[in-house]
């Protein structure tokens, strides 16, 4: 077990609990933490200074910013990869892996690249593994390898993921002193504000940087204000339209409305650019103040600090009292060494020096000077980007502000506002004036308020501008100065690519793929641009910035997803179905029996007997009105308006294409009153289609309801269907009473009913349609009464077979995207001589000029041989087979004993009786025969009886 | 190893430029708008088959900006309708000799396809799709469970999810490339030939005179050209409509996300039509992903928080094990969608105007076959056969191609 | 994500409607148009960047067609109304 040996005395406001301990592993050695520590902040704590291995050449990496934003401290826990430890909460009994090293963390062999990378400058992937063409597999094999970071674990199954909608009138982003005043500022106005801040506790910067005695005030305000609600752990990953906000706290993604949008979101810590500014040593101010303060670590012995600004010195300043040896501080900000630092004016970092870990740093003076200084930790402090991708997500525009060093907002969205650090404000005085400027502003904004006081915006100006700040070019030393860490991406890479004519930020990005890893960014976006133009001659104002894009932070599909669920559609009938051993299949998003057990015996029992098909997915519109007739007359091919009442037509709907889009059946139960079904895939469609046109100009007098879900239906079918049904009613079925293509309403097992007689099935049968909460009683009605006739429940399967012996089409299987109502074969349902139909105008076409391709019947030459549905129908060019048509349906006829199809043809062929034709499957020849009509019953007798 | 690279290691001098930086003249023979792996790779073209290097690629911004450096990447032929396989056959063609005749990796890595099949009118259609590959000699056939389990093991093939996977198209010959790389190499070929790249230069009008091209109005002033070809698959329509042709396409955005990188686990390109998502794993171990387009027409390339849930959803429908990864990047690309889900290509009303849009959401997989057809019907006058089907007259003589069934998820 | 105001309904998230396209009037003598004419009405397009009017269908709510001014790009919807009532059937 290894000692916590960093670890100081107890902190005023850290983060750990003393009292409790507990373990976890790392690379199979075993360490303490304390409840409150990160992964990183117990092994820091630990004396680790190396966590992982870099992705190209597989340098040893340490903590660099500890605010979550630089790949250096990603880690495996169990199944979960790429996780940034100096964020995670450890855990007792994690089981945590470095990424990307072999054999170990240690001793990565893939570091030896080191000695080739002369051979592997930026993009030289492009220029090699050319040829031998046959060996680019193997490169790949061995590129794909070496690339990657963490391992998925093929049996992970993560659980517990949660959404939520969130509501506000303003949200600020960023619990930091600037947000906590934008909060408070806009709630005084009166609006409902959420505030969501990224780390476990409000107080952003404020809990670990300068002026930490302010915190406690800012808290206690906020506590109590009903208007408030805050989020911490919460981190705002996009901005959307309407200023539609994603966050993710843990397991839970949050879809937050906000009508305003603040963002206080603070600033990225940059680093510098010298040679070896990637070692195990080299850390961020920030990173430094963290383990110092929340966490209690000593992250060195003896430091040297760059101090850009005010912030570098409270650094140098927290590191003596925590007994870290400071032997130097370069400054930048003219500050002298009256605090008891070795101060060095004017030097900057030329390279840093070590193995696994840093151990000297070379300064220049830029003269020729140099000093050498032994040390164990370099701080660098005082470069800063604004964290203002949200802001960009939304649209704001910003400008680089050469003397400032930095870029500023230029322009906002409406609604959207900037306030505090990523505004360019620094210190805790501005900070809290410009985040009640930006509340005032956002309530304002809402008509809340009247926006902020005019004194606010003096007192804000009184302040002084931000300090200007040149930005620091790299320091020519030896070695790799890396502007991008997570791509390993060194500044030479930048000059080359540009070099070779990737000059345009976008295109350097994809070439270096600089910005393209874990950070997006954060640590290189802006040096990469510094550098772009300075390699083109430009000035930074002159440079396009890449786009900013959603998430802010890396956010985990399981987040995304939530509990994904997927709906399912049941009939009445279904767990009816499923007792009697049905196999349900998909249909849509309806669940259907396919059959229950023996299809072909189903078929047999309705060819013979009788047979109940649940047909309750099919889609039902019920029209009324005196318009009806009229309507319908232009929406469908066929005629409608003089169906007299009682009577039921097949129903065929085109597009203005003239291809099929649905088919069904309508009857007329009274002379206002029609009733329509659709097929069960086509329903929503149909009826939003038919709206449309009822709306934009049809549908005057007509009235439709969808009873789509309201409805069950069902086919009684088979010779003694009658005899059944007659069983259970008192309406006269005889046939000259109730004849084929008429439709009746009456009582059926005491169920007031809609029956339809229908030939789908090519047998005598009743299509009976009830209110859905009588569905069952009635189903098992029907069973009940057909038990002596023998009566079997039959399934899609057996419909489609029969269907397929009558060469019934079905829409979207028989018919595609091109399929037009004359080519199908449905000429006996268009009338061309209605005025005006969806369609007409296409249909004539067609009347005029011909079908080129027909869709026809056919029988196997060798009966028992049935074609796969999908399969081609070739002919023979010029020595070469060329596709002529393609089945569509196909099974093997119980009733028949042989097997038949529907397919499409070639015009002429298609209309030949008898006409033989070959198939092509698996490289052989199919040969079948066109067959015209139904195959069972051609006269139609049975449906008619 | 590579000469060029071990040359390159020693000197001290720059790299050779890929392209050059020259000023725009007011005169060309050809002008290409677009400056993409279509535009480019015609422009490769022109100059390479037919002699042709009086040609000037505009593009409004960086060189392969548009679809070019949003899609997918993913290169396969296993569509629905004959002309439509031979088209992207000859594509995949010319992409596995790309590296070699460009002398640039473009990295096609050809893994292997699977469409997969969620119910029985999928099947249908996948084997429909199967058997006009075969008889157009491509290589694609049906496989069942079992070999889709050793293909590609993290796919859940369980009764559990709310599709089970039935069967799957399995085309061996499709995979991804990297497609930046494309547009490079083209870029860079075809400027070696003589071919002037002109990138920040945005076409605000054309001049047509008497039924007749006449040139490009750009932000860098006119460029007279008497052909010039619209290659700018997003915004067809309005360069189409600066020249008075109305295109029968609607756009739309199509979205796409990357996730962190990961070892290498997945070596098949997924595609799933019923749940509207495809996955493949790139070379730097990020999975890339995306879906069909977004629901309503818009130029517009901000990503939206409804894709990246949906897609999250589909890909653990499919992939359990994923729910810990993590994405790290949303962008979109715009799609031209024409009725029949095939380009539009060649001639238009206006004399030396030619098109080539209708790119939908398979464009990127046909900028070989593309830029040599249309070189060629620059050059001679005369529409290669190949390319006939996409004719923009097919509309009026209803000779629509057959796409739209194999496309419910068009990659 | 898009807020449109249903002119029923009011303010409600995008995903509630489904798009229906430009608006493209049907032309009334469909029969006296030339084959490019009538092709011209089924498929061509203007698709261009800027304001267009399109409808949509209140999917998940009210059922209601209704007519919207958007911006193709910036996605700035600038008003929603109701088509006109039907007409008479002639």
């Amino acid at each position: 077990m290894t000692d916590s040996t960093e670890r100081l005395a107890p902190q005023a406001g850290e983060a750990i609990d003393r009292s409790r301990s507990f373990e976890f592993t790392f690379e199979g050695r075993t360490y303490t933490a304390h409840p409150g520590d990160t992964i990183a902040s117990a092994l820091a704590a630990a004396g680790v200074r190396v966590f992982s291995r870099s992705f190209k050449y597989h340098r040893p990496r340490g903590l660099l910013c500890g605010a979550g934003h630089c790949p250096n401290c990603l880690v495996q826990i169990g199944d979960e990869p790429n996780v940034r430890s100096c964020q995670r909460p450890a855990e007792e009994g994690m089981a945590v892996k470095a990424q990307n090293a072999w054999p170990s963390l240690d001793f990565d062999l893939l570091s030896l690249t080191k000695y080739f990378s002369a051979l592997m400058p930026v993009g030289f992937y492009y220029k090699t593994f050319i040829r031998p063409r046959f060996l680019w597999p193997l490169y790949e094999k061995v590129l794909r390898r070496a690339a990657g970071l963490g391992k998925v674990d093929p049996h992970s199954h993560g659980e517990g993921f949660s959404k939520e909608f969130l509501h506000a009138e303003v949200v600020v982003v960023g619990g930091g002193p600037t947000g906590i005043s934008a909060a408070l500022a806009a709630a005084g106005q009166g609006a409902r504000v959420l505030l969501c801040e990224e780390q476990a506790a409000l107080g952003g910067h404020l809990r670990f940087w300068g002026a930490q005695e302010a915190l406690p005030g800012l808290l206690a305000e906020l506590a109590g204000q009903p208007r408030i609600q805050v989020l911490t752990g919460t981190m705002v990953t996009g901005w959307y339209a309407d200023h539609w906000l994603s966050a993710v706290q843990g397991k839970r993604l949050y879809k937050i409305r906000a009508r305003s949008v603040v963002a206080a979101t603070g600033a990225y810590e940059q680093p510098l650019l010298f040679a070896g500014n990637d070692l195990p040593g080299v850390m961020l101010g920030g990173a430094v103040l963290r383990l110092l303060r929340l966490y209690g670590v000593k992250p060195g012995h003896r430091a040297v600090v760059v101090a850009g600004d005010a912030q570098g010195w409270e650094v140098a300043q927290a590191l003596r009292s925590a007994g870290v040896e400071v032997g130097a501080v370069l400054s930048g900000d003219g500050r002298d060494g009256a605090e008891g630092f070795e101060v060095l004016r004017g030097y900057a970092v030329a390279q840093a020096e070590g193995g696994r870990r840093l151990r000297r740093v070379v300064l220049a003076d830029g003269q020729g000077g140099r000093r050498r200084l032994e040390c164990d930790l370099l701080v660098l402090g005082g470069n800063w980007a604004p964290a203002a991708d949200l802001a960009y997500m939304a649209g704001c525009r910003a400008e680089y502000d050469a003397d400032r060093g930095e870029y500023r907002f230029a322009q906002m969205r409406p609604g959207f506002f900037a306030a505090g650090r990523v505004n360019g404000v620094p210190g805790i005085e501005g900070q809290r004036l410009d985040g009640q400027r930006a509340g005032l502003e956002a309530a304002g904004y809402l008509g809340l308020g009247s926006g902020p006081v005019a004194g606010l915006a003096e007192e804000l100006r009184q302040l002084g501008p931000t300090p200007a700040r040149a930005w620091v070019p790299p320091a020519s030393g030896e070695g790799k100065n890396f502007v991008c860490l997570c791509e390993d991406v060194t500044d030479t890479d930048v000059q080359t690519a540009v070099a070779e004519g990737y000059e345009s930020p976008e295109l350097l990005k994809r070439y270096s793929t600089i910005s393209m890893g874990p950070c997006q960014g954060k640590m290189c976006g802006i040096n990469a641009l510094h550098l772009c133009a300075r390699a083109r001659g430009l000035s930074m104002r002159q440079a396009v910035r890449t786009t900013a894009r959603p998430p802010t932070v890396p956010v985990s599909l399981g987040n995304l997803a939530g509990q994904h669920l997927e709906p399912v559609q049941h009939t009445p009938i279904h767990q009816w179905h499923l007792d009697h051993g049905a196999r349900m299949m998909g249909a849509g998003l309806w669940m259907r029996p396919e059959h229950y057990g023996d299809a072909a015996a189903e078929v047999r029992a309705v060819r013979q007997g009788v047979g109940l098909i649940d047909v309750s997915t099919l889609g039902k519109m019920q029209f009324t009105g005196p318009g009806v007739g009229a309507l319908l007359e232009k929406l469908y091919v066929n005629p409608w308006r003089r169906l007299g009442v009682g009577r039921a037509r097949y129903g065929v709907m085109c597009n203005d294409e003239g291809v099929v889009i649905d088919d069904g059946v309508g009857a007329r139960l009274g002379e206002e009153e029609w009733y329509l079904t659709t097929t069960s895939s086509g329903a929503a469609g149909v009826f939003e289609l038919v709206q449309w046109w009822m709306q934009a100009g049809w549908g005057k007098g007509a009235h439709l309801a969808d009873l789509t879900e309201a409805f069950a239906a069902f086919n009684l079918a088979g010779p003694q269907s009658r005899a059944v049904l007659q069983r259970l009613t008192t309406l006269d079925l005889g046939n000259g009473a109730f004849p084929y293509m008429h439709a009746r309403q009456g009582e059926v097992a005491g169920v007031s009913c809609r029956l339809m007689r229908l030939g789908f099935t090519g047998e005598l049968s009743y299509e009976i349609h009830c209110p859905s909460g009588y569905g069952l009683h009635l189903w098992e009605a029907l069973m009940e009464a057909g038990k002596a006739f023998g009566i079997a429940p039959f399934g899609v399967e057996a419909q489609r077979v029969l269907r397929l012996e009558k060469a019934h089409i079905i829409v979207g299987q028989d018919t595609d995207a091109l399929a037009d109502a004359l080519s199908v074969g449905l000429e006996g349902v268009v009338k061309l001589d209605k005025p005006d139909f969806l369609g007409k105008r296409s249909l004539m076409r067609v009347a005029g000029a011909g079908s080129q391709q027909r869709l026809t019947g056919f029988r196997m030459m060798r009966p028992g041989l049935v074609p796969e549905e999908g399969l081609q129908i070739v002919g023979r060019r010029g020595g070469k087979l060329e596709i002529i048509g393609w089945i569509t349906s196909s099974r093997f006829s119980p009733t028949l004993g042989e097997a038949i199809g529907l397919c499409w043809l070639p015009s002429g062929l298609a209309g030949r009786s008898g006409a033989e034709f070959s198939i092509f499957r698996e490289g052989e020849l199919l040969e079948a025969r066109v067959h015209l009509g139904a195959f069972y019953d051609p006269a139609g007798e049975k449906v008619r009886g | 190893m590579s000469i060029t690279l071990i040359r390159q290691a020693f000197s001290r001098s720059a790299p050779p430029r890929m392209w050059r930086k020259v000023p725009l003249r007011d005169e060309y023979e050809v002008v290409i708008i677009g400056g993409g792996a279509h535009g480019l790779a015609c422009a490769y073209y022109l100059a390479k088959d037919h002699g042709i290097t009086d040609v000037a690629v505009l593009d409004k911004s960086y060189i392969g900006s548009g679809g070019s450096g949003r899609n997918t990447a993913i290169v396969r032929s296993n569509y629905l309708t004959p002309e439509g396989v031979r088209f992207y056959d000859e594509s995949v063609k010319l992409y596995e000799q790309m590296a070699c005749e460009l002398d640039f990796n473009v990295m096609f890595s050809q893994r292997g396809h699977l469409t997969l099949a969620h119910s029985d009118a999928s099947v249908r259609t996948m084997r429909r799709r199967a058997e006009v590959n075969k008889l157009q000699g491509v290589n694609s056939r049906l496989i069942w469970p079992d070999e889709i389990a050793r293909l590609c093991p993290h796919l859940d093939l369980s009764d559990h999810p709310r599709h089970p996977i039935q069967a799957a198209l399995y085309h061996p010959p499709g995979g991804i490339i990297r497609h930046d790389a494309v547009v490079w190499g083209y870029a860079r070929e075809a400027d070696r030939r003589g071919v002037e790249i002109h990138q920040e230069t945005e076409v605000t009008g054309l001049r047509v005179d008497d039924g007749r091209i006449q040139g490009a109005e750009t932000s860098r002033g006119l460029v007279k050209a008497g052909k010039v070809l619209n290659a700018t698959a997003g915004w067809g329509s309005t360069i189409a409509g600066m020249a008075g042709i109305e295109l029968p396409m609607t756009t739309f955005p199509l979205q796409a996300c990357v996730t962190e990188p990961l070892k290498p686990f997945l070596n098949t390109v997924v595609v799933s039509g019923s749940l509207h998502v495809y996955v493949s794993q790139s070379d730097r171990g990020e999975l890339v992903t995306g879906a069909s387009v977004d629901p309503f027409a818009s130029y517009s390339l901000a990503g939206s928080l409804s894709f990246l849930e949906e897609i999250s959803g589909h890909l653990l429908e499919l992939f359990p094990c994923l729910s810990q990864v993590r994405i790290l990047r949303q962008w979109a690309g715009l799609c031209e969608m024409p009725p029949d889900f095939s380009p539009i290509m060649g001639i238009t009303p206006v004399e030396g105007f030619f098109i080539d849009t209708g790119w939908g959401t398979y464009g990127f997989k046909a900028s070989p076959i593309c830029g040599k057809t249309l070189a060629a019907l620059i050059a001679t006058g005369r529409t290669p056969d190949l390319i006939a089907p996409f004719r923009l007259s097919r509309f009026a003589e209803n000779q629509l191609v057959g796409e739209k069934g194999a496309a419910s998820v068009g990659h | 994500m898009l807020i449109l105001d249903c002119p029923n309904c009011g303010k409600r998230n995008a995903s509630e409607f489904r798009y229906g396209g430009e608006v493209h009037p049907r032309p009334p003598a469909a029969q006296q148009l030339s084959e490019a004419e009538w092709a011209h009405y089924l498929y061509m397009r203007p698709n261009q960047q800027g304001v267009q009017s399109e409808w949509w269908y209140h999917r998940a709510g009210c059922g209601l067609w209704f007519l919207a001014e958007r911006h193709t790009y910036t996605g700035q919807v600038t008003r929603t109304w109701l088509p006109e009532n039907p007409k008479s059937d002639d």
